[in-house]
């Protein structure tokens, strides 16, 4: 009798554990009343403020909030969350487009200023009177003096890479050449010779602009 | 009659050497063309540097680098004949001995210009390749003194044997060819009073 006691009880223990544990695990699946109002309620803060612009959230916040609140089924109880839903998800849409529009905009605007700056850049360039290399060839043999033609190969000189500076004079156009020479030499030659007798044949320059070689030709 | 034989052979190889070097084709006149007048613009240059080394008023550094310009148009070991009216022996100096003693010359003012430029022997081709002629220049000169009298004068013709070689140089990665003219020594034909 008494062991049948222990059986029964045995049996009505573990009965007793299945069903509570099974509810247990029925509750976290389903919300209770509870819960569910606390969601309703923290859905509409969220939703309200989302729709009227009173979240410091990013758009990508609200994004991720309102897919959060899409999670809880409002379709049977509460048709006004879901009615709010749909215009929250066409504010954020809308506020995306519009932020996309604007840094388009702002990105347009700044292409548009660079632009501006390199065209002023260039008209202020071509507005200052520009000595090029034969306006020098032709200062240094006519200058006055070997003081002044000194000077004005000191800044002929800055248009190369450097005085030494390969310069080439070609005596015609079957590849013959004279004996190769530098940017410094040449400049004083002209200084001593005070003739021209060569023109531009082609010019070589460095990523800085700078003279790298200089081809002359016979004239 | 093998050794007959050896030197016939050996007479044939060598002569048609010799005409597969006679036949090495000559460059074209326009060339020419211009390797002469780059010898003739050569001296050209040499009068100028000669002009301004003799002058007084070449601030001396200034005529430092001319003398080293002229130096570079010069064959190693040249020479420049000096001549005056008053010596029946032409005297000869190194090329920068020359320009320097040039540079110094016991005037308050000198003039130095040369003229009738020309070539006497046109350039020839060598052997070895090398082009050689000879040009005549007639240099007149003239010292004066502190109170600006012309002191001496005289007028001499002198010949300048010019060489000309091609050579080749490596410029930005590309091979250049180009003619190298040096002059030789200048030798003393006559001098006049004008």
């Amino acid at each position: 009798m008494l062991k049948q006691l222990k059986n029964i009880l045995m049996i009505a223990l573990v009965a007793a554990i299945t069903i509570c544990g099974s509810t247990s695990c029925n509750s976290s699946k389903k919300l209770s009343k509870k819960e569910y109002k606390v969601k309703v309620e923290q859905a509409e803060r969220d939703l309200n403020a989302l729709l009227n612009d009173e979240t410091e959230w990013t758009l990508e916040e609200q994004q991720a909030r309102l897919e959060e609140i899409k999670e809880t089924d409002f379709s049977s109880k509460n048709p006004e969350i879901m009615e709010m839903i749909e215009r929250a998800e066409a504010k954020i849409a809308n506020d995306l487009a519009e932020r996309d529009r604007l840094a388009e905009e702002k990105r347009l605007a700044e292409e548009r200023r660079i632009a501006e700056e390199q065209r002023l850049r260039e008209l202020e360039e071509q507005s200052q009177p520009k000595t090029d290399l034969t306006d020098y060839f032709t200062m240094i043999v006519n200058a006055k003096d070997m003081t002044s033609a000194n000077d004005i190969i000191k800044q002929a000189l800055n248009l190369f890479e450097a005085p030494d500076a390969v310069v080439l004079i070609r005596l015609n156009n079957f590849g013959d050449y004279d004996k190769p020479t530098t940017a410094s030499n040449y400049l004083n030659y002209l200084k001593d010779q005070k003739t021209i007798n060569v023109g531009i044949y082609n010019i070589k320059y460095n990523a800085n602009n700078k003279i790298t070689e200089l081809e002359l030709i016979k004239k | 009659m093998k050794k007959l034989l050896f030197s016939i052979a050996f007479a044939f190889f060598a002569l048609a050497g010799y005409q597969a070097f006679a036949q090495e084709p000559e460059i074209s006149p326009e060339r020419k063309q211009a390797i002469d007048s780059l010898a003739l613009e050569k001296v050209r240059d040499l009068s100028k540097y000669i002009k301004l080394i003799g002058a007084k008023n070449t601030p001396w550094s200034e005529a430092n680098r001319v003398i080293d310009r002229a130096v570079e148009l010069f064959a190693s070991d040249s020479e420049i004949g000096v001549s005056s009216l008053s010596k029946t022996k032409v005297e000869y100096y190194k090329v920068r001995q020359y320009l320097e003693r040039l540079m110094r010359l016991n005037y308050d003012r000198v003039e130095i210009d040369w003229y009738k430029i020309q070539y006497v022997s046109d350039l020839q081709r060598q052997p070895d390749g090398t082009y050689v002629g000879v040009i005549t220049i007639f240099q007149t000169f003239k010292g004066y003194d502190a109170e600006g009298k012309l002191v001496y004068q005289d007028t001499t013709k002198k010949d300048i044997t010019v060489y000309v070689n091609r050579k080749e140089t490596q410029i930005g990665g590309r091979l250049v060819g180009f003619w190298d003219v040096l002059l030789g020594d200048m030798r003393v034909k006559e001098t006049t009073l004008k």
